[in-house]
């Protein structure tokens, strides 16, 4: 709970920070702040608490997922002092700053809620600050678009996450997740018919969030109009925050009436995994490259919270974690060129492995590790994923999902190959440190992940 | 497992492949800032590897061993494969050995590569390759050997193309790439069955069940034959051997550390390791000893007639490692072992040798353009000398020991024949070194008079490693006496704890006596006549150009061996894949593969047509997907 009080006071702070002129520091402010924040936050490792009448739930689960989120968030803003280092940028820089903490204070709720309403707040928080960054480049019209098809299609499905709440409150009498897992479990098979539509409603609202299939369509449009660093946001920190929050949901209450979504998830799931992988085929801007892999990889998150067990948790804990790394790690180098070649194009890679060695190796590892290659995260992270549903004899499934991790490797491979093929065109790109830094980190955790599977594996 | 052993070594344990694998990573991505100091920074790594085996080599009592867990790798059903490290007697050996030679070898290759362009890039690999070899050495299971010995080949085909601007080059490494790869599938086959059977890789899981099962199984039997061959690969025994004269394409270094010392003695060390289940399995251990013998007499004849002085070296590798798998088929792993520390010594210590004298000579290697070299190179004419008695098994030099430990056991276990032709081969060993050595370094200089102005001393980076070799390989047999000496048998005894199934007999003292008899009569004689066919009558080889009688044809032309695989496996192989390209590949396989591409990208095309970008349409697809999913979901629960 600390961490989420130390974390809108750091959001104060960058708003305070406006006043007093102190824009030079909000970002070393932030980083350091929340590398701090980050390190408390272990401190309650082990500890379980519940605050303010339970509304909210402090324990490993939302410890781990917290300390993964402010880790984005510090690598995330770790970028952004080159991102907006332009004038017209400067000004804004406070505002800026202080919303993007306020989407980690509503990623923080959606991790830690123990009753719907602060579910619900959480999700609310997150995304009414995202749709102010996805349209903050105000002259350009693309970002302008972003933010509104975002706002517009966001506060649609809002009303269906209200209303499965408050179908649910009708049926159990309560928003509190103990007292509805009581209701399901007292109730066996008399659970109350306005208790399974509220649930279909919540999870139709969820899929929305984590941009799974049909309720995808946002996000290709929202990802490739946003700035890059929002976009980065976007498809690390918000789609992590949902899931684990989607996950959360389904464990403390729908745990016994799962069984009766297993169509919507299943259906969702498949066409999630063909949609995100397919239509990333064809794709030739990156940045709309990476919102499908983030759709697809949302399909194979999906099916792990189908075939729902005991230690999910960590598989879908070291599974996102690979995921953010090395995500991250390619948005990195995607903000990096499009400062300097003002194109979002994959074929502006074009001559990178000549020009950058380094840059492009780090580049392909990221995607090698995106497409599920060893022995990196990603594909330890599919491993546990698929051989979880195979246990559970969901056999059917994973082929599913087999098939479209041949078809991903496809598309994650054609940055690899314009780095290395290609005639150059653009100058020598010289990375800031702190985008080395962030590079480096990632790729190499990424990769110690991927050697060490077990560490992390039994840690939940 | 003593828990208190595992906290006092983990650390050491964890260091040994760690400070390589680091100076692998520094070297290659700072190689060109760090320039002429990445060699030291390379030699430190493995000096410090080597200390820290020494420490656990003084303070790991003989008779126990300890398993260091780094991580739980990975767990599939019952099978749970982790990243850990066995030490034992056998283990501590073997480190020994690799970071104590290979630091020298480090050392050396500082004075010898120091005008190449790719000082750097060689020393990265042989960093990588010293790590990897302490993997295989050093691994609790299988897998992880088996993920050394990969690595080991390939690093030891990044070495051997070293120079992969010449194209001869490439070719020899791939050749050793292929060959061993024959061999690794068959270590591939041999684990898969020892999962399938036994459950497990891990060592002691392993060779706790494999014991319940009497001798000759037929499973221990397909096992062991099969990690026998990926021994053949790697070790270079008949019929894999050709690759290893062909290695000799890279520096000379390597070919001392990768193709003498270390690498190829794998073979030996992972069927020591196994030695519970090779002692099961009968049959393969008299395959093991009929493969080793031939491959020991027949290399030892190509040998005498070579004039490459690294190819007379090569055959001799591949001699000396027949006489190991020889004692490993009657049973004695600890000879064998003892052999490959013996033959790490002097065998590293004549090919830095060669390397000096090539250093020397601007890049000569014929020793028909040699001769009169000691007067110019003392030291290396010495050491070599040393080295020359010490393969040859002049009494009381390192070879010597071993060799005679490893005649004796088979002498005691086997027939007179294959013992004959052993002691045949060790005349016909002698024989061949001391030509190379008489050719090389007595007699008049033969080279042309641009090479003779230019004949240089080796700096110290070279001769001291040179000398520190001398000594061991003068010394090392005194690490196992036999009996008749009333000393004990420091490396035997050692051992004992690793290696239980010792079983070869050992020979009576009468025996032993005449065999040194035999021995210090019979070298003498070679020494003589060989000195008076070079020296005195200065006869030399002939030159390529003479028409040989058809036997000294055939072993020059080493058998022709080459080239019967040549016409045996590797044209019908060749035209098989050109059939199989034109009537499988680009018939069929090529259309299935297009159709599937061509439909996955039609259909990705189609779908793209969705995302049309209006939010009207969006929402009003959401809707109706809510709306039939909800119907759906409803009735079915119904």
């Amino acid at each position: 709970m600390n961490t989420l009080i130390y974390t809108a006071c750091l959001g104060l702070f960058c708003m305070l920070a406006e006043i007093f002129n102190l824009r030079k520091w909000i970002i070393p402010t932030v980083v350091l702040g929340l590398a701090v924040i980050f390190s408390l936050n272990l401190n309650d490792w082990n500890h379980p608490s519940s605050h303010y009448n339970d509304m909210l739930r402090v324990d490993n689960f939302s410890v781990a997922f917290s300390g993964l989120a402010l880790l984005i968030c510090t690598f995330l803003f770790m970028l952004s002092s080159d991102f907006y280092r332009s004038e017209e940028n400067q000004k804004h820089i406070s505002d800026y700053m202080a919303i993007l903490v306020f989407v980690l204070c509503g990623a923080l709720m959606m991790v830690s809620f123990g009753n719907l309403v602060m579910l619900f707040l959480g999700i609310e928080t997150l995304s009414i600050s995202l749709y102010v960054m996805a349209g903050s480049n105000r002259n350009d019209l693309r970002s302008n678009e972003a933010g509104f098809k975002y706002f517009l299609l966001g506060a649609f499905t809002s009303g269906f996450l209200l209303f499965g709440i408050a179908l649910i409150y009708g049926a159990s009498n309560s928003f509190n997740l103990q007292d509805i897992y009581t209701y399901v479990s007292s109730n066996g098979n008399n659970i109350s018919p306005l208790f399974i539509v509220g649930m279909l409603l919540m999870i139709f609202a969820m899929l929305f969030k984590i941009s799974a299939a049909p309720f995808h369509f946002w996000a290709p449009d929202v990802y490739e109009g946003s700035p890059a660093l929002v976009t980065a946001f976007m498809s690390t920190l918000v789609k992590i925050a949902a899931f684990a929050a989607f996950y959360r949901l389904i464990s403390n209450c729908f745990l016994f009436t799962l069984q009766k979504a297993e169509l919507i998830l299943t259906v969702s799931c498949i066409a999630t995994l063909f949609i995100g992988n397919l239509t990333a085929l064809v794709q030739d801007n990156f940045k709309r490259l990476l919102a499908f892999s983030g759709i697809s990889h949302a399909g194979y998150m999906l099916l792990a919270i189908i075939s729902l067990q005991s230690n999910t948790d960590s598989v879908l804990f070291y599974y996102a974690t690979g995921y953010a790394l090395s995500s991250i790690a390619a948005f990195a180098v995607v903000i990096a060129v499009i400062g300097i070649t003002n194109s979002e194009k994959i074929n502006s890679l074009n001559g990178l492995g000549k020009k950058n060695p380094i840059l492009a190796t780090l580049l392909t590892m990221a995607m090698l590790s995106l497409a599920g290659i060893p022995p990196f995260a990603g594909f330890f992270g599919k491993y546990f994923i698929f051989s979880e549903a195979l246990r559970n004899g969901y056999s059917y499934l994973v082929l599913i999902a087999i098939i479209n991790s041949i078809i991903g490797v496809y598309y994650y491979l054609k940055p690899v190959m314009a780095m290395y093929g290609g005639a150059a065109n653009q100058d020598e790109i010289k990375l800031p440190i702190s985008y080395s830094l962030v590079l480096w980190t990632c790729v190499i955790l990424s990769l110690l992940l991927g050697i060490f599977p077990d560490l992390f594996v039994t840690l939940l | 497992m003593n828990e208190t052993l595992t906290d006092i070594f983990s650390i050491p344990v964890i260091l040994i492949p760690l400070l390589p694998l680091l100076g692998f990573f520094v070297i290659s991505l700072f190689g060109k800032q760090l320039k002429k100091s990445s060699g030291w920074l390379g030699s430190f790594t493995v000096i410090a590897s080597f200390l820290c085996s020494l420490y656990i080599f003084l303070n790991l009592p003989a008779e126990s061993s300890t398993t260091i867990t780094i991580s739980n790798w990975f767990y599939f059903k019952d099978i749970f494969i982790p990243i850990a490290f066995l030490i034992d007697s056998l283990t501590v050996t073997m480190l020994l050995v690799v970071t104590g030679v290979g630091a020298l070898i480090h050392i050396y290759s500082i004075g010898y590569m120091h005008h190449d362009e790719g000082f750097s890039r060689f020393f990265s690999y042989l960093n990588l390759f010293i790590f990897f070899m302490l993997m295989l050495v050093m691994g609790s299971n299988y897998l992880i050997m088996f993920i050394g010995w990969e690595g080991v080949g390939l690093c030891s085909y990044l070495l051997i193309g070293f120079w992969f601007k010449n194209d001869a080059y490439n070719d020899a490494a791939k050749k050793a790439f292929i060959m061993n790869r024959i061999g690794d599938l068959g270590f591939l086959i041999g684990m898969f069955i020892l999962l399938f059977h036994f459950g497990s890789l891990e060592y002691q899981n392993v060779f706790e069940k494999a014991s319940l099962l009497g001798s000759g199984n037929f499973t221990l039997f397909a096992a062991t034959l099969c990690l026998f061959i990926g021994a053949i690969g790697k070790s270079a025994q008949i019929p894999l051997y050709t690759w290893l004269p062909d290695a000799m394409a890279g520096p000379t270094p390597v070919s001392a550390l990768i193709h003498a010392a270390t690498m190829v003695t794998a073979g030996v060390y992972m069927i020591a390791r196994s030695n519970i289940l090779f002692a099961l399995a009968p049959l393969t251990s008299t395959i093991i000893l009929c493969v080793g013998i031939a491959t020991a007499f027949f290399a030892a004849i190509i040998g005498l007639k070579q004039n490459d002085i690294k190819k007379v070296l090569a055959y001799s590798t591949v001699s000396q490692l027949g006489y190991m798998f020889a004692a490993i088929g009657v049973g004695a792993y600890k000879a064998a072992i003892f052999h490959v520390v013996t033959h790490a010594f002097f065998k590293a210590l004549l090919f830095l040798g060669s390397g000096s004298v090539i250093h020397a000579m601007s890049g000569e290697q014929d020793i028909r353009k040699m001769g009169g070299l000691k007067k110019s190179l003392p030291i290396t004419h010495f050491t070599f000398l040393i080295g020359t008695l010490a393969i040859s098994g002049v009494p009381f030099f390192a070879g010597f020991f071993s060799k005679d430990e490893i005649l004796a056991s088979i002498y005691a276990n086997q027939s007179l024949l294959l013992f004959t032709v052993l002691t045949i081969t060790t005349v016909i060993s002698a024989v061949y070194m001391f030509r190379l050595y008489f050719l090389t370094f007595l007699g008049d200089f033969r080279g042309t008079e641009d090479q003779k102005k230019h004949l240089h001393k080796s700096p110290a980076t070279i001769t001291v490693p040179l000398i520190i070799l001398a000594i061991l390989a003068t010394l090392g047999g005194f690490l196992g006496m036999p009996e008749i000496f009333h000393a004990k048998h420091f490396l035997g005894d050692y051992l004992s704890s690793s290696i239980t199934n010792n079983s070869a007999n050992y020979a009576s003292h009468y025996f032993e006596y005449g065999l040194i008899l035999i021995s210090i009569v019979v070298i003498t004689i070679v020494i003589f006549s060989t000195y008076r066919f070079y020296v005195s009558k200065k006869n030399l080889p002939e030159s390529d150009e003479i028409e040989l009688n058809i036997f000294s044809k055939l072993v020059s032309n080493k058998f022709y061996v080459d080239e019967i695989y040549d016409k045996i496996f590797v044209r019908p192989l060749m035209l098989l894949s050109n059939l199989f390209l034109v009537l499988v590949d680009k018939l069929f396989i090529d259309l299935i593969v297009n159709l599937t591409g061509f439909l996955t990208v039609s259909s990705a095309r189609v779908l793209r047509l969705i995302q049309s970008g209006n939010t009207g349409f969006y929402l009003f697809t959401m809707v109706i997907c809510m709306v039939v999913l909800l119907l759906f979901q409803i009735f079915s629960i119904i």
